[in-house]
């Protein structure tokens, strides 16, 4: 038999289910509350430091931080059905989604204890919000090329270059910056690069709004004008910054929020046909019936790192079923199912709807708003069509 | 206020993190999956008739020695009760068979035999004397169409509503007239006629049992599909790396990457969907009131990726696939003969409309996870 692309299902148990009524019943109240309005895409587009505070004080950020780093010392699983939660109301979440999902995670597996303690508790309060600072003009989708260069310099490194597509920059207090710290070895591309914590704060750091084009902003352009950073703000090890990068990207790539982007609008949907503002119509139940999928092999994904993650810290290990599945692979097929769904849930929505639709109407600013954020579902993160080559590399052809 | 600036580093040694365990140590989720040596057997002994058995056909016949030899190892009754002379195995490894079985197009009806006429005899409270079985809905004028394996049964079992009641009866194959036809898959699909008046009325079964029908058909094809995609993919991956043209394997290019990488995903996602509804079934033995929707989801996205893996394998086999020498066909056709029984795809996708569509803004997140609407009183009273 093939070698399965995706770990087996795993079953939710009431554990996991009453933390979800928990968590809804809380969303529920501050929708009430008017203290958001659901929306589309909010894990980038929403920020709201207050409700993400709040989230902190309610033990919902830090979920997998140790409690010696102010965190919950809970589990993926946990932290898994949390942010379902969040994101299908549409909650605000942009402010931590990037310290919660990826920086956390990483600091926990590649930070000193200083850094751990520097870090981990501002991010679980909600306090300390993070950026990623990997892409360049020069370097999308060939993330190696990166041109930001780290000199060494008495105690520390100088960092000069332009990081660009940073999400957040403007509002965020740091972010991991990619660099070069040795010089290019064309055979050996991924050595010589370096990861950075990096203060945005700091004078030598200017930081350039990109406006989208649906007008609003939150990518930014990043310029590192020399600002150095100590040894103590080195992440993990100088030379390593290639395996620490993808190792994020399990994490990034396999979560909820690559096919729960556009649930909201799905919902919107759901409602408008039983109202009869829009036709009952087969495809409804058709991406229903994804998304139920993508959140089986999401959840699965989430509990094979779970396992992995107890592995790395000499706990029970990968089970055998668990174990024979590349965890990367599987999630980069999430990644392209779920944000292809996302999509499609979009353009599908947009083709029942005619052009006299009451622009006012919910449905239709969420419609609106998915279709101008649609092109990023697909290129965020890892495109599809990188994305493809990865999930090939797993089927033995490259 | 302003925004909290990052803290500035004092240097300490960096000990080993240890990850802290759920406080209360209660589970947080629970493992479905078949009992691992009967998946062995059932590889073991399904990879050895796919290299031993005959050339691929276009049409399929009754194999009676595979038969013999999966009654010899209780299997063509695994689901089966023990009272009822079964091996009283649970759905997941129902599902293993059926899936298995598929990725071998083995000539025998595992799932109309065992699953369904083995299990409306038992709820019928009928006899079962093991003997080969096929199982058929014949509307009010006694008449059944497209029932697979009926000319190779010694009985087949019937289903129909009569006055608001289902009615179930074992009508040994004289009683019955067959006229032999073939589905696109080359199996035997035939025509049957019965006199409804000489059955007797058959037993009349709880309500449940009609509807339970169609959710485990539509289930138990689903299983047989995401095996064969299994198989598919072996076959396409393998195709790829040893064909080569322009010099090199045809799994070297970028635009032959993506169609297998497609076939692979979409072929992971049915399966998802099908072994989240398995589990479903296995754990509540059909009991569940989410299965409509479980069933539902797994139909749906097993027929909507079988259009991707059937269209992406033979693109990526080019005109070798398309032979009857070739084992391509013995995996594609079955895969979209058995995607529109029990229910059409775009049935299913009307069914899952109809319940999202009542579910509504508010309560299509409850559906999606529990196949269940039901208003947030009940759903929080219950935990
Ligand atoms: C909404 C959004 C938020 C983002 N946020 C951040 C952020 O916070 N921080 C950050 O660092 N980056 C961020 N990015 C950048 C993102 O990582 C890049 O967009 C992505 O890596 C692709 O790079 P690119 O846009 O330069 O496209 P390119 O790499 O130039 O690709 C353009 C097209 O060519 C295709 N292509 C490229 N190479 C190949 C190949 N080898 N084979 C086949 N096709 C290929 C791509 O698939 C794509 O279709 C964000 C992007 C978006 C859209």
């Amino acid at each position: 038999m093939p070698r399965p692309l995706i770990p087996p299902i795993v079953t939710e148990q009431p554990a996991l289910t009453e933390l979800r009524h928990e968590v809804r019943a809380f969303l529920a109240e501050q929708i009430r509350a008017g203290a958001f309005v659901p929306h589309v895409d909010t894990w980038l587009t929403r920020w709201d430091r207050d409700f993400t505070r709040e989230l902190g004080r309610r033990g919902w950020l830090g979920m997998v931080v140790p409690p010696e780093y102010g965190g919950q010392g809970r589990s993926y699983l946990e932290r898994f059905v949390v942010t379902e939660e969040l994101l299908v109301v549409g909650a605000p979440v942009a402010a931590h989604w990037i310290a919660e999902r990826q920086i956390g995670p990483s600091l926990m597996r590649y930070g000193t204890e200083e850094q751990k303690q520097a870090f981990l508790p501002g991010i679980s309060r909600g306090e300390i919000v993070f950026g990623i600072g990997m892409s360049e003009p020069d370097s999308g989708s060939d993330l190696a090329s990166v041109r930001t260069r780290a000199e060494r310099v008495d105690g520390g490194w100088r960092l000069t270059g332009t990081k660009v597509w940073t999400s957040g920059a403007h509002e965020a207090d740091g972010f991991f910056a990619l660099a070069r710290s040795a010089p290019l070895d064309p055979a050996h591309r991924h050595d010589g690069l370096s990861q950075f914590i990096v203060d945005l704060h700091a004078p030598e750091i200017e930081i350039r709004p990109i406006i989208s084009m649906g007008g609003d902003h939150h990518f930014n352009e990043v310029h590192l004008g020399g600002v150095v950073i100590p040894d103590e703000r080195v992440l993990g090890q100088i030379g390593d910054g290639w395996s620490q990068v993808t190792s994020e990207l399990g994490f990034e790539r396999s979560g909820p929020e690559r096919f729960l982007s556009t649930f909201q609008l799905l919902a919107a949907a759901a409602s408008a046909m039983n109202e009869g503002s829009l036709p009952l119509d087969a495809g409804l139940g058709r991406h229903v019936a994804r998304v139920a999928a993508l959140h089986h092999m999401s959840f699965a994904i989430s509990s094979a790192l779970e396992e992995q993650t107890e592995s790395d810290a000499g706990g029970p290990g990968a089970s055998a079923a668990s174990g024979a599945v590349d965890v990367d692979t599987a999630a980069a097929a999430v990644k392209v199912l779920g944000t292809t769904e996302e999509g499609d849930i979009t353009d599908y929505v947009d083709t029942l709807t005619a052009s006299g639709w009451p622009r006012g109407d919910e449905l239709f600013s969420l419609l609106e708003a998915a279709i101008l954020q649609r092109p990023g579902f697909t290129l965020r993160g890892g495109t599809n069509e990188i994305l493809r080559g990865v999930i090939a590399r797993g089927l033995g052809l490259r | 206020m302003a925004d909290p600036v990052l803290p500035t580093p004092t240097p300490t040694p960096n000990p080993t993190w240890a990850r802290a365990t759920p406080a209360d140590g209660r589970p947080l989720t629970s493992h479905p999956v078949a009992d691992p040596d009967l998946v062995d057997v059932l590889v073991d002994l399904f990879d050895d008739y796919r290299s031993s058995r005959p050339g691929p056909s276009v049409n399929l016949a009754f194999d009676a020695d595979l038969w013999g030899r999966l009654d010899a190892l209780g299997l063509t009754r695994l689901s089966a009760s023990e009272a009822s002379g079964g091996s009283g195995a649970g759905w997941l490894e129902a599902a293993a068979l059926l899936g298995i079985a598929a990725g071998a197009a083995a000539a025998v009806p595992v799932a109309e035999h065992d699953v369904l006429a083995a299990w409306l005899l038992e709820s019928a409270g009928l006899p079962n004397d093991g003997r080969l079985r096929t199982v058929c809905r014949p509307d009010p004028s006694g008449v059944a169409i497209n029932v697979t394996w009926a000319s190779d049964a010694a009985s087949i079992v019937a289903l129909w509503e009569d006055r608001d009641e289902w009615r179930v009866a074992d009508v040994a194959s004289g009683r019955s007239e067959i006229t032999a036809g073939r589905n696109l898959a080359g199996e035997p699909c035939d025509t049957v006629v019965f006199d409804l008046d000489d059955l007797e009325g058959g037993v009349v079964v709880d309500h449940s049992i009609g509807e339970q029908f169609h959710l485990r058909g539509a289930l138990a094809r689903s299983a047989q599909v995401v095996g064969g995609m299994d198989r598919v993919l072996e076959i396409v991956v393998a195709h790829v790396t040893e064909r080569t043209q322009f010099g090199r394997p045809i799994g070297r290019f970028q635009a032959v990457q993506h169609l297998v990488a497609d076939i692979a995903m979409e072929a992971a996602l049915a399966r998802s969907a099908t072994d989240a509804a398995v589990a479903r079934a296995a754990a509540s033995d059909w009991s569940d009131p989410g299965m409509l929707f479980a069933v539902g989801v797994a139909k749906s996205c097993v027929g909507h990726a079988a259009s991707v893996v059937v269209r992406g394998a033979h693109q990526a086999l080019g005109a070798i696939g398309t032979t009857r020498e070739h084992e391509l066909h013995l995996l594609t056709k079955p895969i979209l003969c058995r995607r529109s029984e029990f229910g059409s795809v775009h049935e299913w996708d009307e069914t899952l409309a109809e319940l999202a569509s009542s579910a509504g803004h508010d309560r299509l997140w409850p559906l999606v996870l529990t196949g269940r609407a039901a208003p947030p009183s009940v759903s929080r009273s219950a935990t």
